[in-house]
């Protein structure tokens, strides 16, 4: 068995949900360097028909994660190029988006999550970045995979600050009632735990712990109520093969650690990160 | 007919009190040239618009250059919280509209269309829809009894949008991020394009395809060399992390050292920055940087 970082991990588990039938695209959203890891590597192994957008362009293949050289790659290798508001039509407000990861400050009981404001709206403690396009994402795509770098009761809260955006409804029949897509929970994936939340009337309910982790420290570590199966599963791990893929070809800058870090360690970090694509688009000049 | 217009001239075209709309999204294509140059003419009363903003719109708060935003995002990505945005937010000396980017997009794109108003299957739920009756609401169908949620028009004064090539005509080519730059001019009262490069309209005839933003559109042409910088210009230059990088430091200290920050833009002339950024070998490094980008295929 390999040894494994807990976020390669993750990216493992939020790759397996980008399944690849029919024509629903995947969107690299807002600076979530984990799920673009997991997008990639789902691309590489078993969605390779799978429809990724980036910026503009549509139909990428996978790209090598890099601070400064992904936008270009995503030019050189896409199939079309669309305008923004052309990818919305079909996969912001109709069916066919399928996944387009979040990750936020808080989320609470109700799948409600907030990047808007840390405080009251009108004067806050902390102003954070803003929606982006996390509302209508949250609505309308097939699926919802909400992802943290911690797992505490500071980010997994009784209920958020601020609603930026909640799917609703959830379940897939209400959904369907309502001409919405999709079936699936909303997963969410921590440094810990997978939880999924498949009906609007019942609480999160914990699907998997990571190894090593036991169950009463995830609850306890959770803010909101989670329903426990008798039987927990544990979240598999990495295999050799993905672990490879992601150390070699798809991150080996390490630009999934920026999910993880904060504050002066994180630009710390980004400046190591920036030596290594410098040396390596160097390198390629010859 | 020329539209061609000098950098300097740029303000001149932006009466008091618009609201201006920014091009580009994250650290891509951001219409930095024109950003400084409103921080050079010291402007203190732009009501700015941004999809998702970046250093574009940090700065211009950093400069004292605005009195309202309306947004989806505004963020420095791996940089941390944006200083500068979020101090005046906190502190209550900027008023801020937060809007859901698609939202946004189609109020932009329901003043495109002269309409007051258009239908969108939006995000119910978001307390962003239910504080901003002004900018959202709901219609029954007049075919049926349908309800639909419904977002207001935005028409910004003048949209401000970076080009690879524009002409004379305002013709403007791109060759990569164009974000949401079209629906932007589309909805705005006047357009104004800086550009790597102005080419004759035969020269834009030539692949029409790449003219995202046709003539008619706009209003007036600016010649910017490395106008998006430090954002990326894909494909000629990617994001120049480390003047990113300079600026954070420079907005996380705030005070006299944040005012030092932007002073030297203000009293340097746009070559006068790009001779000063562009040290040693950064210019060639950042078209490095754009070129080894690498796709992956399956084995």
């Amino acid at each position: 068995m390999s040894e494994y970082e807990t976020h390669e991990l993750m990216v493992c588990r939020i790759a397996e949900e980008m399944t690849a039938t029919g024509g629903y695209v995947s969107i690299l959203g807002s600076f979530t360097p984990l799920a673009y890891a997991a997008y990639m590597l789902a691309k590489l192994t078993h969605a390779r028909d799978a429809w990724l957008c980036g910026f503009n362009a549509v139909g990428v293949p996978a790209v090598q994660l890099s601070f400064t050289g992904a936008e270009a790659a995503l030019y050189r290798g896409a199939q079309a190029r669309r305008q923004f508001l052309d990818n919305a039509r079909f996969v912001h407000v109709h069916t066919r988006g399928l996944m387009e990861c979040v990750s936020s400050a808080q989320l609470d009981g109700d799948a409600a999550v907030n990047i808007s404001v840390i405080g009251d709206y009108d004067r806050p403690t902390v102003r954070l970045p803003g929606a982006a396009g996390a509302p209508e994402v949250l609505q309308n795509f097939r699926k919802v995979v909400v992802y943290f770098a911690r797992h505490d009761t500071r980010t997994l809260v009784p209920k958020v600050d601020f609603v930026t955006g909640r799917r609703t409804p959830i379940s897939g029949a209400a959904r369907r009632a309502a001409g919405l897509a999709g079936d699936a929970p909303v997963t969410v994936v921590t440094p810990l735990a997978v939880m999924v939340k498949s009906e609007d009337e019942r609480p999160f309910a914990l699907q998997s712990v990571h190894a090593g982790v036991s169950v009463d420290e995830v609850v306890e570590r959770t803010g909101f109520a989670l329903e426990v199966p008798d039987d927990v599963a544990s979240t598999r791990a990495p295999t050799a093969a993905e672990l490879d893929l992601l150390r070699t070809r798809i991150d080996p800058f390490g630009t999934v650690q920026f999910d993880f870090l904060g504050g002066e360690e994180r630009i710390a970090y980004l400046k190591k990160v920036l030596d290594r694509e410098r040396a390596h688009a160097l390198g390629r000049l010859g | 007919m020329d539209k061609v217009r000098l950098l300097a001239d740029l303000p001149s075209l932006i009466p008091r009190g618009s609201t201006v709309g920014l091009g580009g999204g994250w650290f891509a294509n951001h219409p930095m040239a024109a950003v400084r140059e409103l921080l050079r003419a010291r402007r203190d009363d732009l009501r700015l618009l941004a999809l998702i903003g970046s250093i574009d719109v940090e700065l211009l708060i950093a400069g004292g250059a605005a009195r309202h935003l309306t947004f989806s995002m505004i963020s420095l990505e791996a940089l941390g919280l944006p200083p500068a945005f979020r101090r005046a937010v906190q502190a209550g000396e900027l008023p801020i509209t937060e809007v859901p980017a698609v939202a946004l997009q189609v109020a932009l794109e329901a003043s495109a269309f002269n309409v007051p108003f258009s239908p969108l299957r939006g995000a119910d739920a978001s307390e962003l829809v239910t504080r901003h009756p002004e900018l959202f609401g709901v219609v029954r169908s007049p075919f049926g009894d349908e309800e639909t949620m419904v977002v207001r028009a935005i028409r910004p004064d003048v949209a401000i949008v970076h080009a690879l090539r524009c002409d004379r005509l305002g013709n403007a080519q791109h060759d990569g991020s164009t974000i949401y730059d079209p629906v932007l001019a589309a909805g705005s009262q006047r357009v104004i394009v800086t550009c790597e490069e102005l080419v004759t309209p035969e020269e834009t005839a030539e692949h029409p395809h790449m003219t995202h933003l046709a003539g008619y559109l706009v209003d007036a042409v600016v010649h910017a060399p490395f106008g998006a910088h430090p954002c990326s210009h894909v494909p000629l230059y990617a994001v120049d992390a480390w003047e990113l990088i300079d600026y954070q430091a420079a907005a996380a200290a705030g005070g006299d050292e944040l005012a030092a920050y932007v002073e030297r833009l203000r009293v340097e002339t746009e070559e006068e920055y790009l001779t000063r950024v562009l040290v040693d070998d950064r210019a060639a490094m950042l078209a490095a940087l754009a070129a080894a980008g690498e796709t992956l295929e399956p084995t």
